[in-house]
């Protein structure tokens, strides 16, 4: 992938089929279509969008698919584990989307589908773009799915929460590409503006070599949904996704992904050789904090000798920090997306002085974008990879072993379940490093 | 760094102390103006007699308590006497309320209060913590707050209005130095660590934009930030809230309690009477 290429919006629509995988529905943009070449009256053909996941993030997401495009993009279905996640979900839509633009919600009550087997029924619905929201588990298996069927696809990160899984987004990556279809990822920062115009200094060597990239993400820890007397074990953990690490990979997988992700960004995507990594559980308390750990320390070693050092926390009424350190042989470059300050302090110093974007937004601009120009973004083996530093530096954390990347990528250890029911669910115990033989899983009161 | 306004804070001094001793009232002309949205700008309020003395307000399982300065009343009577907070609202408070650090303790009617929701943005901004003033926090959670320390403390704790918050700074004094853009290098500082005004408010101008309530129970933010200009701080400092000041809220609904853009958004508390 050439960073040139990801720093431009791709508008204006071309002659080519608005969907051209294998699989897909006849859609096309008609003859016509490309600016200036239009006929009178001509309007584009509207892009079905299915949103699988209706949670907080899946609501935002589908809101920005309808508002990338002047009306051309509707929501056509909705699937959710939860059936009540779907009520919820289309009343914030309709509220947001307001009178004016209420034809965006286009979903129909024979198109919302619930259960473990929703994201087929979704994909399968008649939709030309998926937005992948579900928690992170499923993601993979989803994002296969939907690229098989031929639609474009917006997925949330982290990809995947294990080494199957990773593998998994790889080939769907290939799939996306063999058939044309665009890929976004949610690795936003990736389409900030700010963001963009200070890595690509970065790439473009104005630090010189690097030497090494400090990421933090040390924040506090999600909420926590207490158990209501009707729920099974499934319900319980699904309902606390993040705080299992089957569904979330653990908040280095789920949250700090994003300054992980940034160090690949910097490090020009190269993957690391090596991980060590230090974790542990200090102050989660109470069943729906569920079995993660709640910090991890990680130093990731490249090829060049060039050092990858990160922090990540989730730790109630403490400090945050969320900032990008990255040091090179001509200076050093600091980001805070927060503050929101954007440095680079070399042969002379640079601040980024422009405006900010709406980088959600910017995500669904450039994927419609592409769409409709016949151009299709695919940013699945960067993503694929970056949710890799996460796993491998989980489970050196896990394992209190070091993990090179090639021992990550053929890594066979798959969580969660074998199948998805509703019903009793063991908790898998807290990882202690150095304990080879795992103890019985325990079953969730 | 900063520099008095010599005139304003004297005079309003003189004020304060002759109502302290029940010397009467007294009006102070000549107080710097600005775009308030109170009019009446340009002038030291004339105030009532008082001779009240600050108070300590401890915030359960913080390890803090705040100093709650007598603010007096307008002499015309649209201003009631009421106490301020000296300082802006610290995370080493705020925290207490979204992190339920007091329910361990056992304090009694904390139940009703709803209280913010987990941050999903970094809320402080990497600026500082203990010790700092919270920044990110919207109306909603700012009167979150003042509801909970009302059923912890007992005394009628709220967001002071706009005219009372003017009031205060005019009386206190617009000269006290502030952290602005000139000087606060990108962030906030720790609460206090500027001198006071005549009244003892820290930090009126400048370090956080301060909630404030309009007449028809709207949010809006005075005394301007650490980001702006120095004619933006103090009583040229306010901003009413946008969408902008929580954009970057990737979920919808949008967080009522966190602005995800708004590394600006503080608060000081008001209490009625002792």
């Amino acid at each position: 992938m050439s960073k040139k290429k990801r720093n431009g919006f791709r508008r204006g629509p071309t002659r080519r089929s608005l969907l051209v995988g294998a699989a897909a529905t006849p859609v096309a943009m008609g003859a016509a279509s490309c600016a200036g070449l239009r006929p009178a009256g001509w309007e584009p053909e509207v892009i079905k969008v299915g949103l699988i996941g209706c949670g907080g993030r899946g609501t935002g997401a589908a809101l920005q698919a309808m508002r990338a495009e002047a009306g051309t993009v509707v929501l056509h279905a909705m699937g959710d584990v939860f059936a009540e996640k779907m009520d919820s979900c289309a009343e914030r839509l309709t509220t947001a989307l307001g009178e004016e633009n209420a034809g965006r919600m286009q979903v129909d009550p024979e198109h919302r589908f619930d259960g473990f087997d929703a994201y087929r029924k979704v994909i399968a619905s008649g939709v030309d773009v998926v937005i992948l929201t579900t928690p992170p588990h499923f993601r993979h298996v989803q994002l296969r799915a939907a690229l098989e069927a031929g639609k474009h696809v917006f997925c949330e990160k982290p990809m995947a929460v294990d080494g199957p899984g990773v593998r998994s987004v790889l080939e769907s990556a290939k799939l996306a590409k063999a058939r044309k279809l665009s890929l976004v990822s949610g690795f936003c920062w990736r389409y900030s503006i700010p963001h963009r115009e200070m890595w690509t200094r970065i790439l473009d060597g104005q630090l010189g070599d690097l030497r090494a990239v400090y990421t933090t993400y040390n924040a506090g820890p999600n909420g926590t949904h207490k158990r209501k007397p009707e729920w099974d074990d499934m319900q319980f953990q699904l309902k606390n996704w993040p705080h299992f690490s089957w569904l979330s990979g653990d908040h280095i997988t789920e949250q700090a992904c994003h300054s992980l992700d940034k160090m690949a960004w910097a490090m020009g995507d190269e993957v690391p050789e090596k991980v060590w990594a230090i974790g542990g559980r200090q102050t989660a308390e109470g069943k729906a904090r569920g079995n993660i750990y709640d910090h991890f320390s990680a130093t990731f070693e490249y090829a060049n000798g060039v050092k990858g050092f990160h922090m990540a926390r989730q730790w109630p009424a403490c400090a945050f920090d969320n900032t990008d350190h990255i040091l090179g042989e001509h200076g050093s470059a600091f980001c805070n997306g927060w503050a929101p300050i954007h440095r680079i302090e070399s042969k002379k110093t640079w601040n980024y002085e422009g405006p900010g974007n709406d980088m959600y937004q910017q995500e669904h601009d450039e994927l419609f974008a592409s769409i409709r120009a016949g151009k299709p973004l695919n940013d699945g083996v960067w993503m694929a990879h970056s949710s890799m530093l996460a796993i491998m530096a989980r489970n050196s954390a896990y394992t209190g072993q070091p993990v090179t990347w090639q021992e990550a990528m053929a890594d066979e250890a798959r969580l969660g379940p074998d199948t998805y029911a509703w019903g009793d669910l063991a908790v898998e115990p807290v990882p202690i490093p150095g304990r080879r033989k795992k103890p019985a899983a325990k079953a969730e009161a | 760094m900063w520099k008095i306004d010599s005139g304003v804070e004297v005079c309003a001094l003189a004020c304060l102390l002759a109502s302290l001793v029940g010397l009467g009232s007294c009006a102070a002309p000549g107080g710097p103006g600005g775009p308030g949205g109170t009019g009446a700008m340009d002038a030291t309020p004339a105030i009532l007699p008082d001779e009240r003395l600050p108070f300590s307000e401890t915030i359960p399982a913080s390890g803090i308590s705040i100093e709650m300065v007598p603010v007096p009343g307008s002499l015309d009577g649209t201003i009631q006497p009421f106490y301020l907070s000296s300082t802006e609202i610290p995370w080493d408070a705020y925290d207490v309320l979204t992190f339920e650090l007091d329910i361990d303790e056992g304090v009694e009617g904390v139940d009703g209060v709803t209280r913010p929701t987990r941050p999903y943005v970094a809320a402080d901004r990497g600026f500082g913590h203990m010790g700092y003033p919270c920044v990110s926090i919207s109306l909603n959670g700012a009167q979150a707050f003042c509801e909970w320390l009302t059923i912890v403390s007992g005394r009628l704790h709220r967001l002071p209005t706009e005219q009372e918050w003017e009031h205060a700074i005019k009386v206190g004094g617009t000269g006290a130095p502030a952290w602005d853009r000139s000087n606060a290098g990108e962030s906030t500082h720790p609460i206090g660590s500027l001198p006071a005004d005549a009244l003892g408010l820290h930090d009126m101008s400048g370090n956080v934009a301060e909630w404030c309530t309009l007449p028809d129970g709207a949010g809006v933010m005075r005394g301007g930030s650490f980001l702006d200009d120095a004619e933006h701080t103090g009583l040229g400092g306010r901003m009413l809230p946008t969408p902008a000041w929580n954009v970057t809220d990737p979920q919808i609904p949008k967080s009522p309690w966190w602005l995800a853009d708004g590394p600006f958004a503080g608060f000081r508390v008001l209490c009625e009477t002792e």
